[in-house]
């Protein structure tokens, strides 16, 4: 096992590995930017490296003086978190170049996954479902047109390199395809530098459910189940939760078992995530891989009682899985929210300030609560960085239970200073549709946008 | 060819204080006493296998009173401090100036001057006759000499312009063999022929 770790992150994630390093024996060296160097979270490294200045392109960003602080403060290890660097076959590679193992996936894996259209290919190729669209890239409008008209109307054109909605259009027929072509290729030109632009069927509606795998670098992996994340805010998740409520215990195991056998066919190793879309009559096409741990990652701890982060360690000092499929179980029922510094009733303005008050009592409810944050009352939410203040988690024997425990712990959450997007949270929670498990991505089920 | 970076400045009680700008391993730091001005060099970094020389920053100038960090290739961080320097009094003399400004300030001296900081050297080896000695003859490109940064050695070469004429006598060698010098410091000093 690695002696000393690097953390390439900040705030909730840096604390999260600090922990799995403890758990494990490792100790946990910290960066921090000039904006988080009297942050309380650095308290729970062994050594912090001050990076660079407040921006992020020239500290959380900076593969090169992180790879330089992993090496002066002989760390044998780093873990990118997620977010930043977490994604960057480049940085992957700078760090293995220095004899540094990286707590991640390959190289060529991160490449393969992180465009999107060789993503579906290798996925198809796999045997996953993939939506019905265009043979990668399109070369022209033409192109487009064709392809429009054989797989049918509404498509959605997306960009290859992209993220976060940019470059992505909704077209309802050839004449909205091809007046939106130039315009997406423009934006995805400018915002990712590649204006390659695909095509797909567009969904309307369906669930977003994701399957966790682990794989170790000796062709040995296992899933620990899916986790569903429809409740979103333009393409941000808001509330996870396992099981999902739609899928049956054989469904579970037939798209788990998919994932997995799909992971190792493209010879993944460590933590990652096949996201899907599931529509109406229950098919699941394959949506991207993110390689890399999640934010939503405790639920599935939660369930399958699997320390994911610390696995990701393990991985990376090749030690073998230890697990097989048989010894995963699922048990109970794990929904976590994230409370961001946001007002919810302003559009989701982001709220940084200082934080007066802040604490998550003991839930009353039924089962049982984790919370992680990076945070404390006195602490500073900087407007650097995102908006996550913490994850409130909670877990029961049954869903019903789970629902209990976290609408009881965040009416009586004490956060002030700051806005919260607590007040949605506990709108879904006690929304009728969200008992019933029955909503889907497009709408957030009891939130009118006002705080009741 | 090294590359340049400015350290960071603060003024802090009246002290100027001067940090590092990046991450990496520092050395050759500038003693405790010496005067150091805008554009002079004042150390080296090494990050991940670039070098960079360490330059004084637009406004400053004083004396350096903090101690150079005991260890050899000392890690730091982005804004760890590397220098606190003392306003200079009218009571510095000039003299004292002299050689560290840029274009030599009074300096009558004629030399080749170290072009960033470093270690010098007279020979290519040990137990290798010097590069030169007095009474050389130098021309456009003759070798004077070694400088040695981060293991890296590299000849410097005599080049004119500026105070120095086509060519040149070597009158003495101002720095000794494996001396560590300043960017500016007279190495070896020449007269015209």
């Amino acid at each position: 096992m690695f002696h000393r770790l690097l953390i390439a992150n900040r705030g909730e994630v840096a604390v999260r590995i600090a922990r799995a390093c403890r758990d494990l024996g490792v100790s946990p060296i910290g960066i921090a930017s000039k904006a988080d160097l009297d942050a309380s979270w650095v308290e729970a490294m062994d050594e912090v490296v001050a990076i660079g200045p407040p921006a992020a392109s020239q500290s959380y960003l900076n593969a090169t003086a992180i790879v330089q602080a992993a090496r002066q403060t002989h760390s044998s290890a780093i873990h990118p978190g997620w977010g930043f660097l977490s994604e960057n076959q480049r940085f992957a590679s700078l760090v293995r170049q220095h004899g540094i193992a990286f707590c991640g996936p390959s190289a060529a894996a991160m490449r393969t996954m992180g465009v999107k259209s060789s993503a579906k290919r290798a996925m198809d190729r796999a045997g996953l479902d993939v939506l019905p669209g265009s043979d990668g890239p399109l070369p022209n409008v033409e192109a487009a047109a064709a392809c429009g008209n054989e797989i049918g109307y509404p498509v959605l054109l997306k960009a290859d390199y992209g993220g976060g909605g940019r470059g992505m259009r909704l077209c309802h027929s050839e004449a909205e395809l091809r007046e939106a072509f130039g315009s997406a290729r423009a934006e995805a030109e400018s915002a990712f530098g590649s204006g390659a632009i695909y095509l797909e069927r567009y969904l309307t509606g369906g669930r977003h459910i994701e399957v966790q795998v682990l794989c170790d670098s000796y062709g040995k992996g296992v899933h620990l189940g899916e986790r569903e994340c429809s409740i979103q805010r333009k393409h941000q998740k808001l509330i996870e939760e396992s099981p999902s409520p739609v899928l049956s215990a054989e469904e579970r195991e037939a798209i788990g078992e998919r994932a997995i056998e799909a992971s190792l066919a493209i010879g993944y190793t460590s933590a990652g995530t096949i996201e899907f879309l599931r529509d109406d009559d229950g098919k699941l096409y394959f949506m991207e891989m993110n390689t890399r741990l999640q934010v939503e990652h405790p639920v599935t701890e939660l369930v399958t009682g699997i320390d994911i982060a610390k696995k990701q360690i393990e991985i990376a000092a090749n030690r073998p899985l230890g697990l097989d499929q048989a010894d995963v179980r699922f048990e109970g029922s794990a929904i976590e929210c994230r409370i961001n510094a946001e007002d919810p009733t302003q559009d989701f303005r982001p709220s940084p300030g200082r934080l007066k008050a802040f604490a998550f009592e003991a839930s009353d409810g039924p089962g049982q609560l984790r919370v992680d944050t990076h945070l404390r009352a006195g602490d500073e939410v900087t407007p650097h960085y995102d908006s996550l203040l913490a994850k409130v988690i909670a877990y029961a024997p049954t869903r019903p239970a789970a629902i209990e425990t976290l609408r009881s712990a965040l009416s009586n959450a004490k956060v002030e200073g700051v806005h919260t997007t607590i007040p949605l949270h506990l709108a879904v929670l006690e929304s009728e549709e969200f008992q019933r498990g029955d909503y889907d991505t497009r709408s957030i089920p009891g939130w009118t946008g006002k705080a009741n | 060819m090294l590359r340049r970076m400015e350290l960071l400045l603060e003024e802090v009680d009246g002290k100027t204080q001067l940090s590092s700008p990046g991450v990496g391993l520092f050395t050759l730091a500038v003693e405790t006493g010496r005067v150091l001005t805008t554009g002079m060099g004042a150390g080296v970094l090494d990050s991940l296998g670039t070098t960079y020389q360490l330059v004084v920053p637009e406004g400053v100038i004083g004396r350096v009173v903090s101690t150079p960090p005991v260890r050899l290739r000392a890690p730091v961080g982005y804004g760890t401090l590397l220098y606190e320097l003392e306003p200079l009094t009218t009571a510095v003399m000039q003299d004292e100036l002299a050689p560290v400004l840029p274009g030599g300030g009074k300096s009558s001296v004629l030399a080749v001057r170290a072009p960033h900081s470093g270690r010098f050297w007279h020979r290519p080896a040990p137990g290798e006759p010097p590069i030169v000695k007095e009474g050389d003859l130098l021309g456009e490109g003759t070798a004077v000499g070694l400088i040695e940064v981060m293991k890296t050695f590299t000849h410097l070469h005599y080049a004119s312009g500026g105070p120095l004429p086509n060519k040149a006598r070597v009158v003495r060698l101002v720095a000794g063999d494996g001396d560590e010098v300043l960017e500016g410091d007279p190495l070896v000093e020449v007269e015209p022929l």
